[in-house]
Parts: C-alpha cells; structure tokens; sequence
C-alpha cells in the first residue's frame, strides 16, 4: 500500500512527540503502520528530539545512582517492542487487520446505523470532544457538503472516494480543519470504508443534513 | 527571512529549560559550554550505549547515566512533572537504558535519539495513566518581546550547540512551533490556539521548519 496523501507535518510531530490526542493518534498509527515515507519523517522527527534533549537544561539534584541500577537489574537479552514510533508494525493485512487490531471487534459486529440511501455510519468512540467514526458507503455515494468545527483526519481503509480533483485510495489520509470545505463522493470502483476522527460537529451546508444531524450527534 | 537577532525565541524556549524562571525548586544550572551538543558529543554517546549494548559495560553506562540524567529531569519537569515524578521518570527511561539496551542499533539511531524515545513513551503512558499534566509554570510567554529580554549565560551557551545554529537558520516562528511541540509538550492545535493563530498558518510554519532542518541537518553547509 502506498500512501498519496499523509497527514502533514504538524500532525506527524504531533505523533512523534506524543502530543497527538489518542483517537487522532490510532487513525495516524493505522497509517504510519503501512507508509514508509510517514515511518521516515517520524524517525526525523525523533532525531530532532534527541538533539533538543542533548541541547536543553540541566537539573542536577536527584538521588539516582549509575551503580544502583546496574546492581539492581539484570540486562534483558533480546525481544520486546522497539521504542521508535518509526517503526510500528506494518498493517498490510487491510481492514480487517485494522478492526481486529486496534478495534478489538469485527466488521460484521460492528453497531452500524443507516444514514439512508447507500451510506452507514458506526460511532466507535469519544474522548476529550472528539469522536472515532467508521463510515461505509457503496459506489458513487455522495455525501453532504461540510466543513468542520475543529481537525478531522479520514483514513481510507477499502475502497476510494474524491473530493474536488484529489483522490483518495486505501491507505491515504485526508487531513481537513476549519478551514476544509468538501463533499466526498464515493469512486464506482466499490464499496468504501473509512475510518475518521473529528473535533467538534461537522457543518453542513444544506438544511437536511442539518436537520438529521441531531439524531446521529455528527 | 527574519534571522535570529542577538536574542530570540530559540535561546529563551531552550533556556527556559533550566532556567530559575521556571521557579523551578530544584538546583538548577544551565548547559555547560563547549560543543556538547555537537556531531563528537553524539558519536562519543553511542560509541558508549554500544559497550553497554554489547559488553554490559558499566563504566559507560555510568557515562551515558552522567550525560543524560540531568537533561532528561530537566525534560521531565519542562513536561509537567514535579521533582518526584520527574525522578520516577528519569529512573524509568535510564533503567530501560540498561536492561534494553539490546534493542538499541546505531545504524538507525543515535543514542540521544533512543533515549529521547525511551523519555517520550515513557511520558505518554504517564499522560494516559491520568496523572494531570501540570505545567511547570504558568503564563508561559513566548512572544519575542519577553524573548528578547533573554541575554543571560545560559543563553550564549546555547546558542553555541549545533541545534541552535540549525535553529537560527529558521524564521522565528517556525522554530518557535517546533520547540513549543518538543518542550512544552502541545499538540498544533494546541500552539496555534496560545499564539491566537489560524491551524492552517501552525501546520504551514511546522512543515517548512521540519524542511528546513531536514535539509540543514542532512546537508550541513
């Protein structure tokens, strides 16, 4: 799978540095787990972050002791996880990998609720005013025109959909904001799925969106 | 390009960092001077981490322990830990040095780059454990006037490292988002809403300063 779209930088130090919110962080994780040119930035990211540490203060007062710890603790051989974030686990088993493995669920066990015509949406979680969405759609699909109350990161998980002349496939990442006006409509190749993460409500443009959004809290 | 004056915001967020007005109550002092920063410093630190990698070396590990444990308190109470946590923290990520130091392969990273992977996760769990994220101070300024004000020793040393001389190649605010990222611990939205900025205009300044030092570090002129 090789990623068009990427989250940008900012959201790519986000996740580097740990500052990234956690639902944002999952769907950049399920990301980075499958985009090589992600995995590099990070390690960038991380170089940048030991020469900060190298380059920053000092505090000396502590009561830690070199000897201590190596007469307290026994060197571990091998195995474990690595540290980096650059070098997650490849996701190359495609959604079904990503809903067992970050979801703890499968597709078919998902609570999926009709958002008439050919479109569904599942709401899988909600932290710090943020919500983690699946959306699936069948071919040509299109949905409201919106904009956003806050970040929104959509990562393709099958399928693909445009908005405007971009088009984004299995593994890409549409970063939008504020500032994001879009209509995703769904390609004809088949049927959609992807995952999304938003801050606040979407804004809808048309009056029956706005009037259903109430009943599905989007 | 607006070039880093005598003072600016890179030296005053990095001398922050150890700096008394942090009313930090610990010993405070700030970064030694000379280049121990630079490309010797970093080759000298991994050289150690692999004897302590290969050879269970306790010497360098005594080394590494020296050069990096007042940094990384220096980090941990810069993210919000008071003197207790930071020193659990410190503990935690300088133990994981010692029993996990087989993991460390220099032909992907730097020491210093390691161990600062060690201190992030270990601050993410803290975060997720729901310990409340103080910070350690309050009224954080970082505009360029209280910046400018900034012309104590500390700073002169710092501005000798390495990363302040990339840092310097920088627009002020594009370097001040990438610090505020590292040291203070704040997401872009988070920086975008301190400075009263558009989102657009905090990824726009992140993504040039990340080209920018990519490019400054990989081809230094």
């Amino acid at each position: 799978m090789n990623a068009i779209h990427h989250p940008s930088a900012a959201w790519l130090l986000d996740y580097a540095t740990g500052n990234a919110p956690p639902l944002f962080e999952t769907v950049i994780r399920a990301h980075v787990g499958a985009c090589a040119d992600c995995r590099e930035e990070i390690a960038f990211a991380e170089n940048l972050g030991g020469e900060i540490i190298a380059a920053g203060g000092f505090v000396t007062t502590g009561t830690l002791k070199a000897q201590d710890i190596c007469d307290r603790y026994e060197q571990q051989d091998d195995g474990g996880t690595p540290f980096s974030r650059a070098d997650e686990v490849a996701l190359n088993g495609g959604i079904e990998q990503f809903v067992a493995t970050y979801l703890h669920s499968s597709m078919e066990a998902l609570p999926w609720r009709s958002l008439g015509g050919d479109l569904e949406i599942c709401r899988l979680a909600e932290e710090h005013g943020a919500h983690m969405w699946m959306l699936r759609g069948q071919p040509g699909t299109i949905l409201p025109e919106h904009t956003h109350g806050g970040s929104e990161l959509t990562l393709v998980l099958k399928g693909s959909y445009f908005c405007g002349s971009d088009i984004f496939h299995a593994g890409d990442i549409e970063d939008a904001d504020e500032d994001t006006e879009h209509q995703p409509v769904i390609t004809r190749d088949g049927e959609c799925i992807c995952l999304a993460v938003t801050e606040g409500n979407l804004r809808f443009k048309k009056l029956l969106p706005r009037l259903v959004q109430p009943f599905i809290g989007i | 390009m607006i070039r880093f004056g005598a003072s600016a915001v890179l030296p005053g967020m990095l001398a922050r960092m150890s700096d008394e007005r942090m009313k930090m109550p610990d010993n405070v002092i700030p970064l030694m001077g000379g280049d121990t920063s630079g490309d010797a410093a970093r080759r000298a630190e991994t050289l150690l981490l692999v004897k302590v990698r290969d050879n269970g070396d306790r010497e360098a590990y005594g080394e590494l322990f020296d050069a990096f444990t007042p940094r990384l308190r220096a980090y941990a109470r810069h993210h919000g830990c008071d003197a207790g946590a930071a020193e659990n923290v410190v503990q935690d990520v300088m133990v994981t040095a010692w029993t996990r130091a087989r993991l460390f392969d220099p032909d992907k990273a730097s020491a210093r780059t390691w161990i600062y992977t060690l201190v992030r996760n270990r601050l993410i769990d803290q975060y997720r454990a729901g310990e409340r994220r103080q910070r350690a101070y309050d009224g954080y300024a970082t505009t360029l006037s209280e910046s400018m004000s900034d012309t104590d020793s500390s700073e002169r040393d710092l501005r000798s490292s390495r990363l302040s001389a990339l840092l310097v190649e920088l627009p002020e605010e594009q370097a001040q988002a990438v610090l505020m990222s590292y040291i203070e611990g704040k997401s872009h939205r988070e920086i975008a809403e301190e400075l009263h900025v558009p989102i657009g205009t905090i990824k726009s300044r992140t993504r040039l300063a990340l080209q920018r030092l990519r490019k400054l570090m990989e081809d230094p002129v």
